[in-house]
């Protein structure tokens, strides 16, 4: 039962948020509301590799692109099949919403297979070369992306485009236009909170320990019958699954645009300041900074010319000052108690 | 009687140096052996080959039965061959019951999909290393101190944290690099009896590298003499003591001196 | 015919202003053992600090045509302006972090470049639109092999490109400075038991592995005038290539940076002309992730053993 409950809070949370939250608050803070959930999954994800392995992944928003678009796809393309409709309509009832749920989770598992598949040569190497190879897949998913066909857009054209054909008119450079505006306040804070759950499971788990122990000394770790190279990989693989569910959510998104050039390194840059600044290995402190760094750019939107000056600066200080981001590994309530 | 821990032929260099050459051990179930030399003789190099951090170039290394070359370190560990570190490796940022429990990892029954579901077997499994985990800590006199971060521990209870982590893998054979560095004589008193103990409590079988002749003398039954990668010479602490080549090894050869 | 010797000019071109870059990450990965990623970043200043000067000596793309000294002049300005600042930033963001786990130093360095290209684009710095540098190397044919036109520019760029390396290479084999690099290279504690000053030997590191970049810089905008925004993605992407080519030569090791930078460069114009164009980033780090997966250690490295 104790299990269980968690998983229960989540689901009684992510309707609350639909149902109560997003009429009180209007569309205005609604979508905000989405952004921050999406930001919190994608720092909470990228927290299990960065903060719990101490490997350092900067290809996050790659794995958004491959979940996204893979997700664009399916709805897009999958659900005028499905559903026999024209192109990019929104499925009526509860059917259309658990296509896009299966379409997000399948744009996931395709991320995690990406993620092992990237990560597994530079994972079995000590060192940051991990860096430069999510680095370079990110950049690699962005050009690839921008080589893709026009959006098929009439239903007349889509019947005659073999499948074959639909999988790479994703829009090139201009984005995958067009896509159902599925994701709402529910699916995101049902996605982000299941994120959160695991990630602290997993933290306060013997996995989670032997992630931790990689971070604090490699060495050791594989001296004590960790096998440091699977471990890596179970995390980097988690965290590209939820990222691509991210990439998902974020694809289907009201006022958004899936395109390659939104989801450039500037995008992974912004996911790493969140968990760094938030605290390597806090969940919390992850979750917390993406909602404030999200919020508060909103709020100053006048000043977004100096935005990437000042977060790039409080890398920087943080990094001299607070070398564990300014929650540490500690989760909130720890913080709390102690002072 | 097949001896726990046995090497043969081992050696490696480094570039042109030969860090250990023809390096040969039998440790008996049971026993309680010691490894000396001379700085830079070539003791934790023999070390990172027994558990697999370097490839021996040729040679031969059995625990028990078992074949270990070419093995990766946490098979070796998690196959029942288990070390402590000379500069002491804890995870400095982990509480001292969390660097012991890193360790049972290797032996869990039950996968990620339990733990995220906290699955009952799960549960029992968790609690049932958290009580393991508390009585290896109380095993090597650190009872009650498990909440502590590893690196706010004094370097004493630090070296005997390296001790409870080792042995929370559950191993047949210990190699214990040094553990008496950096101990007052009153904490190396305590260690002498900790290291007996163990070796009767547990079963084990310890190999030990000290640079604390009285700690080796009183403690080894058997010592390896290790001068320049090679062995010079073997046998009981008495046999040892007066053999002319471990007499050269440490006060240098007549000539020079 | 033609097209292979067309290509393997801008190959060579290309690769070496490559592997003048990846000559300041191997030097600081062989030091310090960690990516300094404001490197690309300091590769951008360098191109942006040329075109700038050339501009207060009033070399436009309007005006006169520049003296040929005008090179050289805009050459050392840009790369004294980026040694200065490397060694600032070293001394302000590394310098600090030097005990610190690496992760941090890496997250540092990524935080230096943002500010970088972020204060570049300031209006009071360089703005955010694209410029084109003037042509400050003089160009002609030189001669035509079937077809070809040798092009002075390209000579000039590869020219000045293998001088600077012969110096490097000077510097580290021939003088008591590349004594002291190589051997805080080999071991910091041991090197600075010996009485090597280590500070200032990492200081001129970066001083001089910025320079180089800035000389990359300053050649890539003479072959390529186009200058992006600061924090344009090309500029990144140029760096990763440049770490790329000091990966695959073998990280720490100076003369497998050039060789690396060549073969970069070799196999990105060669890729582009012959299979596909869109795809040449592709191709390096296809590259990069095969020589992880056969040879990590790099063409020219040696599988190093950590200390336990």
């Amino acid at each position: 039962m104790r299990a269980i409950l968690p998983w229960v809070a989540v689901l009684g949370f992510a309707m609350l948020a639909q149902v109560a939250v997003g009429p009180v608050v209007g569309h205005y803070w609604t979508k905000i509301l989405m952004d921050v959930g999406i930001a919190v999954l994608l720092a909470v994800s990228l927290n299990i590799v960065n903060g719990f392995t101490g490997q350092f992944s900067i290809g996050h928003a790659g794995f958004m692109a491959v979940g996204g678009y893979t997700a664009g796809i399916l709805t897009y393309y999958g659900g005028a099949a499905l559903f026999d409709l024209p192109p990019g309509a929104v499925a009526p009832g509860i059917a259309g919403h658990l296509w896009f749920a299966l379409s997000t989770l399948v744009g996931g598992v395709v991320a995690a297979v990406a993620g092992v598949v990237v990560g597994l040569p530079s994972l079995r190497l000590r060192g940051d070369y991990l860096a430069i190879v999510t680095l370079g897949f990110g950049e690699i998913m962005r050009v690839l992306l921008t080589r893709t066909e026009d959006v098929i857009g009439s239903a007349e054209e889509l019947a005659t485009a073999p499948w074959t054909t639909q999988v790479v008119s994703t829009g090139g450079s201009l984005g995958f236009t067009g896509l159902p505006f599925y994701t709402n306040l529910f699916w995101t804070w049902l996605w982000t909170g299941i994120a959160i759950l695991v990630a602290y499971r997993l933290k306060e788990s013997s996995t989670g320990r032997a992630m931790l122990s990689v971070r604090e000394d490699e060495v050791a770790s594989g001296a004590m019958g960790v096998r440091t190279t699977d471990v890596k990989v179970i995390a980097f693989a988690m965290a590209a699954l939820f990222a691509g569910i991210a990439g998902g959510l974020f694809a289907h998104e009201i006022g958004t645009t899936l395109n390659p050039a939104e989801l450039g390194f500037q995008k992974s840059f912004e996911i790493v300041i969140m968990v760094v600044l938030g605290g390597m290995g806090s969940v919390t402190g992850a979750a917390l900074a993406a909602t404030i760094l999200t919020i508060v750019p909103e709020l100053l939107r006048e000043f977004s010319e100096y935005r990437m000056i000042v977060y790039a600066a409080l890398l920087v200080v943080v990094m001299l000052v607070r070398p564990t981001g300014l929650l540490g590994h500690r989760e909130i309530w720890h913080a709390w108690r102690r002072s | 009687m097949t001896p726990a821990l046995f090497a043969r032929g081992v050696s490696i260099r480094f570039g042109g140096l030969a860090a250990v050459s023809n390096f040969e051990l039998a440790l008996p179930v049971g026993g309680l052996y010691g490894l000396i030399g001379p700085n830079g003789a070539g003791k934790t190099t023999l070390f990172n080959l027994l558990t697999g951090v370097y490839r021996p170039d040729q040679g031969e290394i059995r625990l028990g039965e078992r074949d270990l070359i070419g093995s990766a370190p946490s098979a070796i560990a998690a196959s029942g061959l288990a070390r402590t570190f000379q500069n002491i490796r804890l995870f400095h940022q982990l509480s001292a019951l969390d660097n012991v429990r890193v360790a049972q990892f290797a032996h869990r029954r039950t996968g990620l999909v339990a733990t995220l579901l906290r699955t009952p077997a799960w549960r029992r499994e968790e609690e049932a290393d958290r009580a393991a985990a508390e009585a290896w800590l109380t095993a090597v006199g650190l009872e009650g101190r498990g909440a502590e971060l590893a690196r706010n521990l004094p370097y004493g209870d630090q070296r005997r944290l390296e001790i409870a982590r080792a042995l929370a893998l559950r191993p047949k054979v210990l190699l214990l690099d040094e553990p008496a560095a950096g101990m007052n004589p009153q904490e190396k008193l305590g260690l002498r009896s900790l290291i007996r103990t163990l070796r009767d409590t547990y079963d084990l079988s310890i190999l030990l590298i000290e640079h604390d002749m009285g700690l080796v003398m009183d403690v080894c039954e058997h010592i390896t003499v290790l001068d320049h990668g090679e062995v010079i010479a073997r046998g009981t602490a008495a046999e040892v003591q007066v053999d002319p080549a471990v007499v050269e090894a440490y006060l240098g050869s007549p000539e020079a001196a | 015919m033609t097209r292979v010797l067309q290509t393997l000019m801008d190959g060579v071109a290309v690769g070496s202003t490559y592997a003048l870059i990846a000559l300041g990450y191997t030097m600081v990965y062989g030091i310090l053992r960690f990516i300094n990623f404001a490197h690309s970043d300091i590769f951008m200043l360098g191109a942006w600090f040329s075109f700038s000067l050339a501009g207060v000596f009033g070399w436009t793309l309007a005006g006169a045509t520049p003296p040929p000294w005008a090179a050289v002049v805009v050459l050392l300005g840009a790369m004294s302006g980026t040694a200065v600042l490397g060694y600032a930033i070293e001394r302000v963001a590394y310098r600090p972090l030097r005990s610190a786990p690496r992760i941090n130093v890496l997250i540092a360095a990524i935080g230096v470049s943002l500010l970088i290209e972020n204060i570049g684009q300031l209006p009071i710095a360089f703005g955010t639109q694209p410029q084109r540098m003037p042509s400050l190397l003089p160009d002609a044919v030189l001669f035509e092999v079937s077809g070809v036109s040798i092009r002075l520019v390209d000579t000039l760029v590869i020219g000045i490109a293998l001088g600077l390396m012969a110096a490097l290479e000077w510097l580290i084999y021939g003088t008591r400075l590349g004594l002291a690099m190589r051997a805080v290279s080999t071991d910091a504690q041991t090197a600075a038991l010996m009485g090597v000053p280590v500070d200032r030997v990492v200081s001129a590191t970066f001083a001089v592995g910025s320079a180089l970049a800035a000389a990359a810089g300053f050649l890539y905008a003479s072959k390529y005038p186009g200058i992006n925004q600061p924090a344009h993605a090309t500029w990144i992407l140029l760096g990763l290539k440049a770490f790329v080519a000091a990966v695959v030569g073998g990280i720490g090791n100076v003369r497998g940076a050039m060789a690396g930078g060549l073969l970069i460069g070799m196999v990105e114009i060669f890729g582009a002309a012959y299979l596909s164009p869109h795809l040449r980033d592709v191709y390096v780090f296809a590259l990069l992730i095969l020589v992880l997966l056969v040879r990590p250690a790099g063409l020219l490295g040696r599988a190093t053993v950590e200390k336990v």
